[in-house]
């Protein structure tokens, strides 16, 4: 019963950070419930057992992926009544986002609230629930996921490059500016 | 014990919200933010899967999905840095070279 | 995760407790390391220090002088510049406080007590991924700083913030390679296991990876922002950094922030490379029989790891008082193609030699 009240409460506060993610005015503040946003999810996570992953997500996620984004918000100088923000989202957009956020909110109450909607996944399955299967997730990731983990590293390894290659270099000419 | 479709209607959510956030907002970090919601509502369906079917699967793929998305981010951040550089603005609006 | 077995709420109580004896004890922590963070400089360089302040005609070496610094700075008034970001120049501080408190928390301090017949561990939550969880709250301290630069909206407070949170994200990667050969000597993220590895003093962590130990220190100085690596600070460039804005509480609670920090890293470093709350050449079992007492014991224990942690307390204040500052390239160059370089060379020997040592 704890467990399915403490699931609503993180469940619900999730919902309200992500809206304020994408209805907030300023990047910074719109970061920061990303932060907040990715720490909950984190503790869904831990709830369901999966201690690892939980603690990958707030390392990496809000650690350093965030991290960056407040950066390079800070770096552009970014201030709220921007130019650009100004013709944000024309009716349509906004008419189409208010209406998908009206029908997905109303599926999940029906989903939510109906008997019958129930997947054919074994419910009982005997999973260790005690989150203490990193050691199982430590030989998954090395023996049968060895080849994507090796290429994964090859992939971050590609990003870096690529990142600094973008960021560094400087335009060859003055661009027109709008 | 918390029924596993619970998980899976709050990634929808998740999702969606992630969606209209690319397509409303206008600006590069908040696409990019709305992008990560994405993946999150993603991974948030992996684990829960991963635990109704009693196996680790799920959660190795949240692994690559985080490898993916700090990629992502990295190479996605600094092409907004470029482009700001080039043409002085990242309002989605504006970004419309290849329109013609 | 444990919430559906069994009753949930004497364990949860019994944390609240701990976690309040804790932060009282933390509590008192900055005034008394403020106090030698002014009497030992005066040691060094051979002046007094402050000395007066005492209570009626015991002057106590000056140890109250902190007392009435900090009501001095509680009783301030609380500003807010006019264009500050209200919210989250409110919120940084504690954005701060909050990271190094949880890192505490999953911090073992000892063998567990025996009270009425409870097992009571020394630390708040035990966590199999104790190593995992404090690298993952530590990198969430990096909000405070970067929020609090940014909220104050001043170019020092913003300078400084970005030379803060870009120095302490670029350290944290050498400070998680520094301690992976660590996981793999001991085999398990739990400090517990990592500490009962170590019961011979053979087996300490700092004879096993000597380099690990000197990467951890340099990282440990540099994730702190503690001399000879404090840039963000720099008094004399950048005025006083991510917190010039700050005043009276908020300025006390990044301190305290700060003092909690060092002291976390401290025990770190006695708990992963000089064995913890063991004891050289006598193990905790011994130490049971030799005194009648399990309780006995693991207050020893305690006291044996307080100490060590101690001693690096003291080699921070001690650094930053003998070798002058970095500059800022000086400290990147050293991060990034020095020490993680040698970080990633140092994992892989270790796992080197142990896959062929069995």
């Amino acid at each position: 019963m704890e467990t399915l009240a403490i699931f609503y409460t993180l469940a619900a506060l999730v919902i309200l950070c992500s809206l304020m993610v994408i209805t907030l005015r300023n990047a910074v503040t719109s970061a920061v419930f990303l932060i907040a946003d990715l720490f909950l999810l984190a503790a869904l996570y831990a709830q369901m057992g999966a201690d690892f992953i939980a603690g990958i997500q707030v390392l990496v996620y809000a650690g350093a992926i965030v991290v960056l984004f407040l950066f390079v918000i800070m770096l552009l100088n970014y201030t709220p009544g921007h130019r650009e923000e100004q013709g944000e989202g024309g009716h349509l957009e906004r008419a189409f986002g208010a209406g998908l956020l009206a029908l997905v909110a109303g599926l999940s109450v029906v989903l939510a609230c109906s008997s019958k909607f129930s997947l054919v996944l074994p419910h009982a399955f005997p999973f260790a629930d005690s989150g203490d299967n990193t050691y199982q997730l430590g030989v998954a990731l090395f023996e049968k996921y060895l080849w994507p983990f090796e290429l994964s590293s090859l992939l971050i390894l590609l990003a870096i490059v690529a990142s600094i290659f973008i960021a560094k270099k400087k335009p060859p000419y003055e661009g027109k500016r709008q | 014990m918390v029924p596993v479709e619970h998980y899976f209607v709050l990634a929808l959510i998740l999702f969606t919200i992630g969606v209209v956030g690319l397509v409303v907002r206008r600006h590069l970090i908040f696409v990019l933010m709305s992008i990560e919601l994405m993946l999150n509502a993603v991974n948030l369906v992996f684990i829960a899967a991963s635990r109704a079917l009693g196996t680790l699967d799920g959660q190795i793929m949240v692994f690559f999905v985080i490898t993916v998305a700090a990629c992502e981010a990295a190479v996605g951040l600094a092409m907004v840095i470029s482009l700001y550089r080039r043409y002085g603005t990242i309002a989605t609006d504006f970004l419309r070279t290849l329109r013609g | 995760m444990g919430l559906d077995q069994g009753p949930w709420l004497m364990p949860l109580a019994i944390s609240i407790v701990k976690f309040m004896v804790l932060f009282v004890v933390l509590l008192q922590l900055p005034p008394i390391l403020i106090w030698l963070e002014r009497r030992a400089p005066a040691l060094m360089q051979r002046r007094r220090g402050p000395n007066r302040v005492g209570l009626f005609k015991w002057r106590l070496w000056g140890l109250l002088q902190t007392l009435a610094d900090a009501i001095k700075l509680i009783f301030k008034e609380e500003s807010v510049p006019a264009s500050a970001h209200k919210l989250l120049f409110q919120l940084a501080p504690v954005l701060g406080l909050i990271p190094a408190l949880l890192v505490m928390a999953s911090i073992p301090l000892g063998p567990d007590l025996l009270i009425a017949g409870q097992r009571i561990s020394l630390n708040i939550v035990r966590l199999n991924i104790g190593f995992l969880f404090i690298l993952a709250i530590s990198s969430i301290a990096v909000y405070s700083v970067t929020l609090s630069g940014w909220a104050s909206n001043n170019k020092f407070a913003l300078l400084g913030s970005m030379r803060a949170s870009a120095q302490m994200i670029s350290y944290e990667i050498s400070l998680g390679l520094s301690l992976v050969p660590m996981v793999l000597i001991y085999g398990s993220f739990d400090l517990y296991d990592i500490v009962n590895g170590q019961v011979q003093l053979w087996a300490w962590g700092i004879f096993l990876a000597p380099l690990s130990f000197v990467l951890f220190l340099i990282c440990m100085f540099a994730e702190t922002n503690r001399a000879p690596f404090d840039l963000a600070e720099g008094e004399s460039e950048l005025v006083a950094g991510f917190h010039v804005e700050f005043g009276s509480t908020k300025f006390a609670l990044f301190y305290l922030s700060e003092y909690i920090n060092m002291f976390a890293l401290s025990l770190l470093c006695a708990i992963f490379f000089f064995g913890g709350w063991q004891i050289p050449f006598v193990s905790h079992e011994q130490l049971q029989q030799l005194l009648a007492s399990q309780n006995l014991a693991s207050l020893c224990g305690l006291a044996v790891l307080l100490i060590k942690a101690a001693f690096f307390m003291w080699l921070y204040i001690w650094v930053r008082w003998t070798i002058p500052r970095f500059r800022y390239d000086q400290l990147m160059t050293l991060g990034w193609k020095f020490m993680l370089p040698l970080g990633l060379v140092n994992v892989m020997v270790t796992a080197l030699v142990l896959t062929t040592r069995f």
